[in-house]
């Protein structure tokens, strides 16, 4: 319900912000052609040219619907610094580089954090005090923190990880083995520092949530009957666990910023190395585009996340399938 | 404690002293308030007794550490432990600045909400819910390119992006503070409070901010450390503030310079090192802050327990003894 | 004796870990016998340590509570009750669910909400027996929930889908399982409608009768629940029992003054009282980390004399009805009269 508020709400904010500035992009571009003694007669004609083509001689809410109506074709304009590459195509290749990264790194930092944090709930005693400062200085430390630290120690230092970059140079990116194995080589360090980190969150949030249910009526009733702990944990693993499903999806818009700026870090080639630089060229189009996607798959893991979790719990699950 | 000890209850000073040590501050709450301190220190004392500034260019692109530049320099030529000193001074500030609006902000709005409650919270909440669905950063980032593009100078300086940060991370605290102010407020002594003739204003700041104070506190160290860490990523995408510096801008520029594949480790490190230690800090402040505020959390200090623990095996090695003697004979 | 004694405890002490370090002690050196095949009611005001040493003998005492000393005999085993030393909680697993269980007090969350009852009646199983196979445990349970009346499908669902009613006589299956010697059920009708308190007690009765347990403690202060249902009764005050006995004997033949007025105070209006205001006892239950000397009631005592602050009254047994109250060792087999008691 809230997400269709939300999509409306980053679709229009997406489209104005940057419509704000006083001088146009046009400008931008321009000027920055300028500089090769073009004639002022021919640049006013550029400019010209530019403004029909970008749309910006027409009324505001003019442009807003046609970029909506290009939108929902997929058609995102042309790159400004690009020109006339289509920002789509620029999308299309960065955005599998950060899914890739992105969601074995969230899922797998899910899994392994919330283990982490139940067990050290449950067995309390130094185990919990080492988990529990270790997990959170990883989680208040910055991704891009860790990202620099490890790049400098394992890569630059030990030399165990090639210094940046997505796969080595002379090859294209292709499905092919070769290609997928040299890239490999390039993921491990911004995997590695991202999922550290989604650890260290995970295990706080899980431990808190895990000690809350230590002290519920049917830990004490499971021990009264005699069960083990490893079955206990495994209780109160399913019930805290739920929480941070939820946790997890709130969690997701933040998480993005920081991965963001490990890809830069790595000069790995996803959305963040695409916006950082749409940004210092001031590429408005490529900047909107991505911002736009980023809103979109922040939206959507949510409503998939609240999809998933009317299955998972099945209080709400009975409630919707009417058994009663 | 002994009896003779106990303050009398009718000493006001003595009772406010024991209310502030029967908060029972942990280990882990003093050893985030010597980090903050010591960070604080360093970049505002550290910078009255240092001889160099921070916009003063002393040597070239990452000169190596030196007796005289312990650092040695950044890309441009600063002495990067001046530049260090300004850089956390800049983003303390501005995580003060904005962490502070987006506390007051969140708790108004919460608060606001959660008492008055009906179609008026709906709304509230509705507007938190929509603002919270959107990833802050994509909202940051195009306020921040908004005003790249403009001349507002004010704006694009450490301040301006203090603000922004501030007008946009509100939404967090409001939610929450609306759930803890909605259960306050169908306590009796709200009741009381309303039929005594209060203003509503008045009833919100006497009987129902003083329940949520332990919580805004909180709240309030969490929002510092989340603003200076949206600063830094922001800076570190080329949209810090312009003309100063800070933690964010540090790293920027050693990354737009390479420094770590050329092993200018002083140029990176230290900002890197530093915005760790402050957001460290903060949260673990605020956790030991979760311990002082609820007691029910807290795990007991390991002596103490090792201590009862021998107490009480010794009261159960007499007792078995006892029961030993009464059956003997 | 001629009756055969199930469970004998002795010397059960227990204590809570204070907020200042001190310990307070919740259950003070209490013997306790449970004869074969009946049901034996613990009464008392609430803190004075009845669901603690229902916890102690139960071995579930968890942090804050420590049990320091206590001796179990139950069907031929010796059991210590202590739970100071690492390895308390895996000597007295194995005990728990099958030799004592529990049926606890907050019954309506004493099921994980994401696990279906089938899967916790596996587990319980297999806590103890490793190698039962599923379909085997399911047969059994299906077949004990046939013998009390209650409906199978019950296994195929979540604790959320129970009304309360069920979900209490399904822990209380699920607690029985076992078929442990001894119930421990602490306050199981407190939560419950009248007709749903019924079915529970009913059900328990036929359990007893059924030999699936050999004996219960029915913890409460409902006590004309206790009245209906146990056979014995022990009378708990400040962590330590004052008196115990059949429960006709206890009901109409009170001898300890605390026994006389915890009945003329919550006990249906019977002859002798009706007529009288119905007071509840004057005073408040003693702080447990400083009780008093002597007798620990004496402070809210109508029969107080000089030496029940002086000395512990040793328990005086009258045909098995014991007592620990220095009016009834001056009084022998007088019964409290109510109305000094409440005047």
């Amino acid at each position: 319900m809230w997400y269709l508020g939300a999509l409306v709400v980053a679709v229009v904010l997406n489209f104005l912000l940057p419509r704000l500035v006083p001088g146009n992009p046009v400008d931008v571009i321009v000027s920055s052609m300028g500089s090769g003694g073009v004639s002022s007669g021919a640049r006013q004609k550029i400019y010209e040219a530019y403004m029909q083509e970008f749309g910006l001689n027409q009324p505001l809410w003019q442009q807003f619907f046609s970029y909506l109506g290009n939108a929902l074709h997929g058609n995102l304009g042309e790159s400004f610094s690009y020109y006339p590459a289509p920002v789509s195509g620029l999308i299309g290749f960065a955005l599998p580089w950060t899914l890739a990264l992105q969601i074995p790194a969230i899922l797998i930092g899910w899994i392994i954090g919330n283990v982490i944090g139940a067990i050290a709930a449950y067995k309390g005693g130094g185990w919990d005090k080492s988990v529990f400062t270790g997990a959170l200085f990883l989680s208040s430390m910055p991704y891009y923190c860790l990202s620099i630290l490890l790049l400098y120690g394992l890569a630059v230092g030990l030399k165990w990880f090639p210094v940046g970059g997505s796969y080595s140079l002379g090859l294209s990116p292709e499905l092919t083995w070769s290609f997928l194995g040299d890239a490999s080589h390039y993921y491990w360090l911004p995997f590695l520092s991202l999922v550290v980190i989604n650890i260290g969150t995970q295990a706080t949030g899980m431990r808190a949530m895990s000690i809350y249910e230590l002290g519920s009526d049917y830990v004490n009733y499971s021990r009264s009957l005699g069960i083990g702990d490893a079955k206990m944990t495994r209780y109160i693993f399913g019930n805290a666990m739920l929480p941070q499903i939820t946790g997890l999806a709130l969690s997701l818009g933040t998480m993005v910023g920081g991965a963001l700026v490990t890809e830069l870090v790595f000069n790995y080639q996803g959305m963040g190395t695409l916006l950082f630089n749409a940004i210092s060229s001031s590429d408005y189009p490529v900047i909107q585009a991505v911002t736009l996607i980023i809103t979109l798959a922040v939206l959507l893991a949510n409503y998939v996340v609240e999809v998933l979790y009317g299955f998972i719990d099945p209080r709400i699950r009975a409630a919707k399938t009417g058994e009663s | 404690m002994s009896d003779t000890l106990a303050p009398a209850p009718d000493q006001p000073k003595a009772a406010g002293r024991s209310a502030l040590r029967s908060l029972n501050f942990t280990p882990r709450f003093w050893v985030s308030i010597v980090l903050i301190v010591l960070v604080a220190l360093f970049a505002f004392v550290g910078d009255m007794l240092y001889p160099y500034g921070s916009n003063q260019r002393v040597g070239s692109l990452f000169d190596e550490p030196t007796p005289q530049h312990i650092l040695g320099t950044d890309n441009f030529g600063y002495d990067v432990v001046a530049l260090l000193m300004a850089s956390t001074r800049n983003s303390l500030y501005n995580g003060l600045l904005a962490g502070t609006i987006a506390t007051f902000l969140g708790v108004f709005i919460g608060i606001l909400a959660g008492y008055i409650g009906g179609w008026f919270e709906e709304f509230l909440m509705g507007v938190t819910n929509i603002v919270l669905a959107i990833p802050a950063i994509v909202v940051l980032i195009l306020i921040s390119v908004s005003i790249q593009g403009t001349n507002l100078q004010f704006l694009k300086g450490i301040i301006g992006m203090s603000l922004v940060i501030g007008f946009t991370s509100w939404p967090w605290t409001a939610r929450s503070v609306r759930a803890q102010a909605s259960s306050v407020a169908t306590r009796e002594h709200i009741d009381v409070a309303k039929l005594s003739g209060a203003r509503t204003f008045g009833i919100l700041l006497r009987d129902v901010l003083p329940y949520l104070a332990s919580y805004v506190v909180m709240a309030w160290v969490l929002q510092v450390a989340s603003a200076i860490l949206a600063e830094s990523t922001l800076s570190m995408l080329g949209l810090g503030p312009s003309g100063t510096a800070s933690l964010g801008v540090e790293l920027h520029w050693a990354l737009a310079f390479n420094a770590v594949a050329n092993r200018a480790w002083w140029a990176f490190l230290p900002p890197t090192a530093v915005l760790t230690i402050i957001s460290f800090a903060l949260l673990y402040l605020q956790s030991s802050l979760d311990e002082v505020f609820n007691p029910r959390l807290r795990r007991g200090k390991k002596k103490n327990l090792a201590k009862a623990a021998e107490r009480r095996a010794e009261a159960a090695r007499r007792l078995a003894a006892e029961i030993e003697a009464e059956v003997a004979p | 004796m001629s009756e055969k004694i199930l469970m004998r405890a002795t010397n059960v002490t227990a204590v809570y870990a204070g907020e200042e370090g001190a310990d307070v002690p919740a259950v003070d050196n209490v013997t306790l016998e449970v004869p074969e095949g009946e049901i034996l009611g613990l009464a008392g005001e609430s803190g004075c340590g009845k669901s603690t040493l229902g916890n102690a003998l139960a071995m579930i005492a968890n942090p804050p509570l420590y049990v320091l000393g206590g001796q179990m005999e139950i069907d031929g085993q010796s059991i210590g009750l202590t739970t100071l030393g690492k390895s308390a909680n895996a000597r007295h697993r194995p005990y728990r669910g099958q030799v004592v269980s529990m049926l606890p007090q907050g019954a309506m969350n004493a099921i994980s909400p994401t696990l279906r009852i089938r899967r916790l009646v596996c587990d319980v199983v297999h806590a103890h027996h490793k190698d039962m196979p599923r379909s085997e445990i399911l047969d059994r349970a299906s077949d004990r929930l046939d013998m009390l009346g209650m409906p199978k499908r019950v296994l195929d669902q979540y604790a959320h889908q129970l009304s309360g009613g069920m979900k209490q006589r399904m822990v209380t299956v699920i607690s029985t399982l076992l078929d442990p010697h001894l119930l421990i059920a602490d306050e199981p009708t407190s939560a419950l409608d009248v007709s749903s308190q019924k079915q529970l007690i009913e059900m328990l009765l036929a359990m007893v009768e059924a030999k699936i347990m050999r004996g219960v403690i029915f913890i409460t202060h409902d006590l004309p629940v206790l009245s209906m249902v146990t056979d014995r009764l022990a009378i708990m005050y400040a962590g330590k029992i004052v008196e115990t006995g059949r429960t006709e004997d206890l009901v109409h033949q009170a001898r300890h003054p605390y026994t006389s007025a915890l009945l003329a105070a919550v006990l249906d209006p019977t002859e002798a009282t009706r007529t009288k205001h119905v007071l509840g006892i004057p005073g408040a239950p003693p702080n447990l980390g400083h009780p008093p000397t002597g007798c620990r009631f004496h402070p809210r005592c109508a029969f107080v004399k000089p030496r029940c602050s002086a000395a512990e009254p040793a328990f005086r047994d009258e045909d098995g009805h014991l007592v620990a109250c220095w009016w009834a060792e001056a009084n022998p087999g007088v019964t409290v009269p109510v109305e000094v008691n409440l005047a």
